[in-house]
């Protein structure tokens, strides 16, 4: 009787089980990611409140809204509703088969007795359903559908049972393979129903099988490739990354870094078909005609002009215009011109993020610094050399205009105009025709919520050294406040907020220099960036990097800080002027000496609040920075600490004392040969290369 | 006869026709595929758009009736090796960013490939210029392109400093204005201490 017999799921009872495993397997994560919260910085930052409703405001949010709505996961949301619901029908047909399960006859049960009961037990109660049970002993009875037939049928069955409980071979049976009939065959069941391998349902199967190998594998794993091809890592187009490479240009500013950029191929999704030539005559002649009076002629060159005029695709003429449109906010007088003038805002903006890393490669700061304020530029819709008060609501250029009052060429920032007597203000912005009062409260207010980050101390430094090193990690730590403009009794910095303590030698992770890691506490972020025209919300981020000035190349590329350590207000509101602590890591060049860093902190979303600082890394020889170390006798780590092992690793496993000796020695021949003429021409770029 | 008749050529037949799908289908799409590509590669648009100095050059030294004079045909050559100049130090300042962007995946494979080309193009230009002058004059292909990268060089200094000349109307216009206003407020001034005075 033992064999191996496949069964295949004729009732369906395993079948449930198998789809719902799969189907589990799907519908779970699906869901899960459904309904995680969104982790994105613009979707935890808290705002910058203002009831400062700029013009057409139902226009950006509807934008807003649509993006919102691209954004929704419509897709898993039905894939984990019907996954839920295969899950739900499945259970439901688990439990309703599971009754058709036929029991196996269980003389025990017939007899109504445990499984420990002893022969005598048996027999006994053999005898007392006799008495009771027997046909001979009971009597029909139709009401309660009792017939001679039920009743013979028990007997039997108990009858059964009993000498199946007092034969020796049928009563080891059970107790060993549970089964009367002994050890029964192992059957294993394939959880498909019977109709798949049912005659004639074959072809209908391999059918299933061609499709799904040969038609939805292959469509899915190539849907996948070439959508993976088409987009660069800045995830635009690849076509738009090759033609933003080709308009690159170390020189252009700010309005060529836009010529550039309207030559993306995502903004052909905007103007598809007759959009691109629509409204395209009325849009020049609002924007660019001598006529117009368009704040935007004065931030176009002569040179700018005639490109844009010679741009023979009507549809990046449209883009580029609408672009111009939006950054000296234009009023179009026609709605779907307007929308469109909105929509390219955030578009250029991510193709403004493939331009930066452009110029990064090219590593010329001058032009990243043009597309960090084309960013910025975007972020608040407002020209090239618009003046930075205008981000503040209400303010137009002839207010920024009249509230600068000096007439001089260079803008006064809203920090500079905050600084002003309130008075002085007053007098110069609360005109007829200019503000009102409570627009000008309304401004100011939003002035006085700005994050402005101010660095009060930036210096380098190598984790456990007392100098910097040829050739080592450097750390490069910027302390910082964030200062509001306007704000009064700003505190003093405390002097041991400035130092930078290192980290005990047993905490593994900062010594290796990954400490930045504050996974257990929730970063602290800036408010989202006050941007009422563009429509998108957006974080603000500040990228800091180290320029080289005599070349104008970038030394260090910039980190960008998007979170901090220290709570930026307090729980009433206020601002903490907490020291903030920022730190990037490069490594140091490989020749002793002084290197002079220009430090660039630029954010993407205010204007003019860039800060430019002068930094001197100073790397000594490593034999004086050993020399110290010696003096101070302080903790010659131990050879089996971890920081004793890295200093093994460093040295190139050669003991300390007498390397250093060797050090001395050399040095001491060589200092007088030429070091001077080698420090230099060291070169101060190190990790661009020069023509 | 007997080997023949006992086979069933029908159900011989499926497994080479099996074979023959499978092999046919694989070769089509091979094929389709590499023609593809090569009329993709084909396609792709030059980096450098058609060179208009080339052209001039070429058509002069070909035009037989009248015959241009050597002087002119060697402005010719010169602007030839200018226009050169422009697009190699376009293509060797590009090389190393577009390298570095194509590791990281920012730029396409297609963006390379041109490139590439166009780097080729201007190594074969630029043989074809130091021939030419070698023949005008032994040895001046060596120094055509030193020459050459003068005359560029100047003028991109004259075109910057076009530009910043052309701003002067503006900005003395601005000063003028601004000068007059400081003036009146000054004059405004003393008229008020006077008027205080008095």
């Amino acid at each position: 009787m033992s064999g191996t017999d496949y069964n295949y799921d004729e009732q369906g009872q395993f079948f449930p089980y198998f789809i719902l495993t799969i189907t589990s397997l799907v519908t779970i994560p699906v869901t899960y990611s459904l309904l995680k919260p969104s982790k994105e910085l613009e979707s935890t930052a808290t705002r910058i409140s203002s009831d400062f409703k700029p013009e057409h405001a139902d226009l950006i949010e509807g934008q807003r809204k649509k993006q919102k709505r691209r954004e929704r996961r419509l897709k898993r949301f039905f894939v984990s509703v019907g996954g839920w619901a295969i899950m739900a029908w499945m259970t439901y047909l688990m439990f309703t088969t599971a009754e058709i399960n036929e029991k196996i006859w269980d003389p025990y049960e017939v007899l109504g007795l445990s499984r420990s009961a002893s022969e005598k037990e048996i027999k006994k109660r053999y005898r007392k359903l006799s008495l009771t049970e027997h046909p001979d002993k009971r009597h029909e009875n139709l009401a309660q559908n009792i017939t001679t037939e039920v009743i013979n049928d028990h007997w039997v069955n108990v009858v059964k049972a009993f000498k199946s409980l007092t034969d020796e071979e049928i009563r080891n049976n059970w107790l060993q393979y549970g089964h009367p009939d002994g050890k029964q065959s192992f059957s294993i069941g394939i959880a498909l129903p019977k109709w798949i391998v049912t005659e004639g349902h074959g072809k209908y199967v391999l059918l299933m099988y061609a499709l799904a190998l040969g038609v939805i594998l292959p469509y899915t794993v190539g849907k996948w490739w070439y959508g993976l091809q088409r987009m660069t890592r800045e995830k635009i187009l690849v076509s738009s990354a090759g033609k933003l490479f080709k308009e690159y240009d170390n020189d252009q500013g700010e309005s060529g870094v836009l010529n550039a950029l309207s030559a993306g191929d995502e903004f052909e999704e905007v103007l598809k078909g007759h959009k691109a030539e629509e409204g395209l005559s009325k849009l020049e002649q609002k924007v660019l005609s001598d006529a117009s009076d368009s704040p935007v002629l004065t931030s176009l060159t002569a040179k700018d002009r005639k490109k844009l005029a010679d741009l023979e695709d009507s549809r990046r003429r449209k883009a580029l215009t609408l672009l111009w449109a939006y950054l000296g906010r234009i009023e179009l007088n026609d709605d779907a011109l307007n929308d469109e003038k909105f929509e390219v805002a955030p578009i250029a903006l991510k193709l403004n993020e493939a331009y930066t890393a452009i110029a990064l490669a090219y590593g010329n700061t001058k032009a990243v610094i043009s597309a960090y304020h084309t960013s910025q530029n975007l972020i608040q819709a407002l020209r090239p050399g618009a003046s930075p008060l205008e981000q503040l609501p209400h303010f137009t250029p002839a207010i920024a205009q009249a509230a600068e009052a000096e007439r001089a060429r260079t803008h006064l920032s809203v920090q500079e105009f905050l600084q002003i007597s309130e008075q002085q203000r007053k007098s110069r912005v609360l005109r007829p025709g200019l503000l009102t009062d409570a627009q000008y409260r309304q401004a100011m207010a939003v002035a006085s919520q700005l994050p402005v980050l101010h660095v009060e101390k930036a210096f380098f430094k190598v984790v456990g050294e007392k100098f910097v090193t040829p050739s080592s990690l450097v750390q490069f730590i910027i302390k910082c406040r964030f200062i509001p403009p306007g704000s009064t009794n700003i505190p003093a910095v405390q002097p041991s907020d400035l130092e930078d303590v290192d980290p005990d030698e047993g905490d593994v992770a900062a010594i290796t220099g990954r400490n930045d890691d504050r996974s257990g506490q929730k970063p602290i972020q800036p408010p989202l960036a006050y941007a009422p025209y563009f429509p998108r919300d957006h974080a603000p981020r500040w990228h800091i990097f180290l320029a080289d000035s005599k070349q104008g190349k970038v030394a260090v590329p910039p980190t960008a800080f998007t979170t901090f350590d220290k709570p930026i207000l307090d729980e009433s509101g206020n601002h903490t002027f907490n020291v903030q602590t920022l730190k990037m890591q490069f490594g140091s060049p490989p020749q002793p000496g002084n290197y002079t860093f220009v430090m660039h902190m630029v954010c993407d979303s205010y204007i003019g609040m860039d800060t430019k600082m002068e930094v001197t890394l100073k790397v000594e020889d490593a034999s004086k920075a050993a020399l110290v170390e010696e003096e101070d006798e302080i903790s010659e780590p131990d050879e089996d600490t971890l920081a004793g092992q890295m200093r093994v690793l460093k040295d190139g496993g050669v003991p300390k004392k007498k390397k250093q000796l060797e050090d001395d020695s050399s040095d001491d021949g060589s200092d007088t040969e030429g070091d001077v003429d080698s420090e230099s021409e060291t070169d101060t770029d190190t990790d661009t290369d020069d023509e | 006869m007997w080997p023949f008749d006992a086979v069933d050529w029908l159900t011989l037949s499926i497994p080479f026709a099996y074979l023959f799908i499978l092999v046919g289908s694989l070769a089509v799409f091979s094929s389709l595929f590499r023609k593809r590509k090569a009329a993709k590669a084909a396609s792709l648009a030059p980096w450098f758009p058609p060179n208009l100095q080339r052209d001039v050059y070429l058509t002069l030294l070909h035009q037989e009736e009248p015959r241009v004079p050597d002087s002119m045909l060697k402005a010719a050559l010169l602007r030839r090796a200018t226009e050169d100049i422009h697009r190699i130090v376009q293509i060797r300042n590009g090389k190393a960013a577009l390298q570095v962007l194509l590791q990281r995946g920012s730029v396409g494979d297609d963006l390379w490939q041109r490139f590439q080309r166009a780097e080729k193009e201007i190594e074969e230009e630029l043989r074809d210029v130091v021939n030419e002058a070698n023949a005008f004059a032994p040895n001046w292909g060596q120094i055509i392109f030193q020459s050459a990268s003068e005359i560029a060089q100047n003028t991109m200094l004259r075109e910057q400093l076009s530009t910043v000349l052309s701003t002067s109307k503006s900005e003395k216009e601005w000063w003028e204005k601004r000068k007059a206003e400081i003036e009146a407020e000054l004059l405004g001034e003393v008229d008020q201490e006077k008027r205080v005075k008095q």
